[in-house]
């Protein structure tokens, strides 16, 4: 039973002056950041990644203090309603605002949670872009040793995160599948004896997949992640199978998988390669006839060919038109009414739209590795990101934090942990500090040091920052241009947060 | 003593009064040129910055082209210095705002003003209930 205040006789609100205690317009600057957009349009963005479009000249209006609360109603009101300006010095709500930012740092509660565990470096495919896979029969020199997964699975467990994820990779993880069922087994009892959760994935080309394996999958609640780079006509220029077609028997396997695991117990990534950047639209549609509810269009990789600021500046910019080219595609499909996503495009969405962020390694700050990631190697070795373990096929440790041999505390929090702690946050690298896109972007030592040479990086030449700057842009400028793909991207953004 | 931005033999030149810019602001400008262009900053006389930019030998321009470039410095100083401006007038509060965030409530502080509702019900009644 809710009592009324006796002495309280009207239930109207207040009049409308009564709400307005700050006559003289008088307001003070919160941390907000600028771009311009095009020569018309220029955006701010809080510190909790709120963003307002504004006409050209209103960010110098806002500093400058030339703002009228009466004749800028309005614009004054959205700058006070999304923090922005406050009456204040201290804004009386900077606990909301403190609560938001906090929420977009989630990622950072729980500590590490993806452990890969590079069960295999072997592999059947001569793949031209892989740097690190050996076709060979020597199991020795090349698989995981029993002693190395039961050492890593000793340290994933000491992880503080309540639930860890274990993923098989390689070469082809599935040419150890024995040791993989060693390791499933092993972890699953000590998960359930100390109430952790866990999650495991193998990462195959699907080649060597059958029912048994699948059936072992099913009993033990496996995920699998394929590699789909499109067509036939792609992929299998891209992964070459000796004396059989790749594409084939991805296919194959995904139908076969699905059949008995589930629809969404299979999931596929593609890797553009200069020959994918000539069939965004194909690449999509083959994504799309297979039943996939989206794709992710990840970019070049730099470990191993366009290494020189140069020759991956000039693939970003051609990268960046594949990637347009196939969104226009994506959007096709979604104003036809069917729910398909780019999954680029729902990392940046997502932090633009929502409250709340995506833990994703090189787009998240502090930078995923080690906070999100770790990686054991095949021979012991533990590395900061699955691109690190690349590097050091290419004698490059620089990214090498131990061995499983090593303590926990040791690895995660040693003296090449802390010095790649140094530049893992954006809001503390030149270029970055001020950027306005730094709260949706994130920071990629392992990048920086893989293309420029260091891991601070150099913005001004970096594909990176080329890369991300100019989806972020053009992700914004669609929204703004059309309020149907503002739709679509917010049920793209809802979808993700759930 | 009043100088003139210019284009002086392949050279873009731009002075800033150094009571309106702050060194920061020409520094973290002139970063963003750095990978196209030697950049040199210095005094034109004690209250004026003196900011060039001079194409590498790579990075050709013709006349049209280092126009636009002047344009984009003047406009870039302009804008990095506003940046500079919010950074340092919101230093203290973006401070307090993540000691908050990252806080375990020893930093929260009950709103100012008394808890009432227009509508009439007893909030804090409603609240204890």
């Amino acid at each position: 039973m809710i009592d009324a205040i006796p002495d309280k006789i009207s239930r109207k609100f207040k009049e409308k002056d009564q709400f307005d205690l700050n006559r003289n317009s008088q307001y003070y600057l919160l941390p907000f950041r600028f771009h311009r957009l095009t020569d018309e349009k220029e955006i701010i963005v809080n510190e909790v990644g709120d963003y307002l479009i504004l006409s050209n000249g209103t960010f110098e209006s806002i500093v400058k203090r030339k703002l009228d609360k009466e004749k800028d109603k309005d614009l004054y009101g959205d700058l006070i309603a999304n923090f922005f300006i406050s009456e204040e010095l201290i804004p009386p709500l900077i606990d909301v605002l403190a609560t938001r930012y906090r929420t977009k740092k989630l990622f950072l509660n729980y500590f590490t949670g993806l452990h890969i565990f590079v069960i295999s470096l072997r592999c059947e495919h001569t793949c031209h872009y892989c740097q690190v896979s050996r076709v060979t029969q020597n199991r020795d020199l090349y698989d995981m040793s029993l002693s190395n997964i039961d050492k890593g699975i000793d340290i994933m467990f000491k992880s503080p995160n309540p639930h860890v994820t274990m993923e098989f990779q390689g070469g082809e993880a599935l040419l150890a599948f024995d040791h993989i069922k060693y390791a499933v087994e092993k972890a699953e009892q000590i998960a359930i004896e100390i109430g952790k959760g866990l999650t495991k994935v193998i990462c195959t080309n699907l080649a060597l997949i059958n029912e048994e394996i699948l059936e072992y999958c099913k009993e033990h609640d496996i995920l699998i992640s394929t590699s789909l780079d499109g067509p036939k006509y792609v992929h299998d220029k891209n992964r070459n199978k000796p004396n059989a077609s790749s594409y084939e028997l991805a296919i194959k396997g995904i139908e076969l998988s699905r059949k008995l695991l589930g629809h969404d117990r299979v999931s596929a990534l593609m890797t553009t390669t200069k020959l994918s950047l000539d069939y965004p639209t194909e690449i999509v549609e083959e994504y799309f006839n297979l039943g996939f509810q989206g794709i992710f269009l990840r970019n070049i990789s730099p470990y191993g060919f366009a290494l020189r600021t140069d020759t991956s500046k000039y693939e970003t910019e051609k990268f960046l038109a594949f990637y347009k080219k196939a969104l226009d595609r994506i959007l096709e499909y979604n104003f036809s009414g069917y729910h398909f996503t780019e999954d680029l495009a729902k990392i940046f969405l997502t932090k633009i739209l929502t409250p709340f962020n995506v833990g994703f390694v090189d787009l998240q700050s502090p930078a995923g590795l080690i906070n999100g990631v770790i990686v054991f190697n095949y021979d012991g070795g533990v590395y900061a990101t699955d691109e690190s373990r690349m590097l050091a096929e290419q004698k490059d440790y620089t990214f090498k934090l131990g061995t499983l041999n090593d303590d926990y505390n040791d690895l995660f929090f040693g003296r090449k942990a802390q010095e790649i702690a140094q530049l893992w946050a954006n809001e503390a690298l030149t270029g970055c500090s001020e950027c306005a896109f730094q709260q949706y972007c994130g920071a990629d030592p392992v990048h920086n040091h893989a293309t420029q040479g260091d891991m601070y990086g150099y913005r001004p030449n970096s594909d990176f920052c080329q890369k991300n700057m100019e989806i972020i842009r053009y992700l914004i400028e669609l929204m703004e241009s059309d309020s149907r793909i503002k739709r679509i991207f917010e049920s793209w953004a809802k979808t993700a947060t759930h | 003593m009043q100088f003139q931005n210019e284009i002086k033999s392949n050279e873009v030149i731009v002075f800033a009064d150094a009571s309106l810019y702050s060194k920061d602001s020409i520094f973290k400008c002139l970063y963003w040129y750095g990978d196209k262009f030697h950049t040199n900053v210095s005094f034109a006389d004690s209250g004026t910055y003196r900011v060039s930019l001079k194409p590498i030998s790579t990075n050709q321009l013709s006349n049209l082209e280092l126009e636009l470039l002047l344009q984009k410095l003047e406009r870039d100083l302009i804008d990095f210095n506003l940046r500079d401006i919010v950074t340092k007038e919101t230093q203290n509060v973006r401070d307090l705002l993540i000691a908050k965030a990252f806080s375990n409530g020893e930093f929260d502080e009950m709103p100012p003003g008394n808890v009432s509702d227009p509508v009439g019900f007893n909030v804090n009644k409603v609240a204890n209930d």
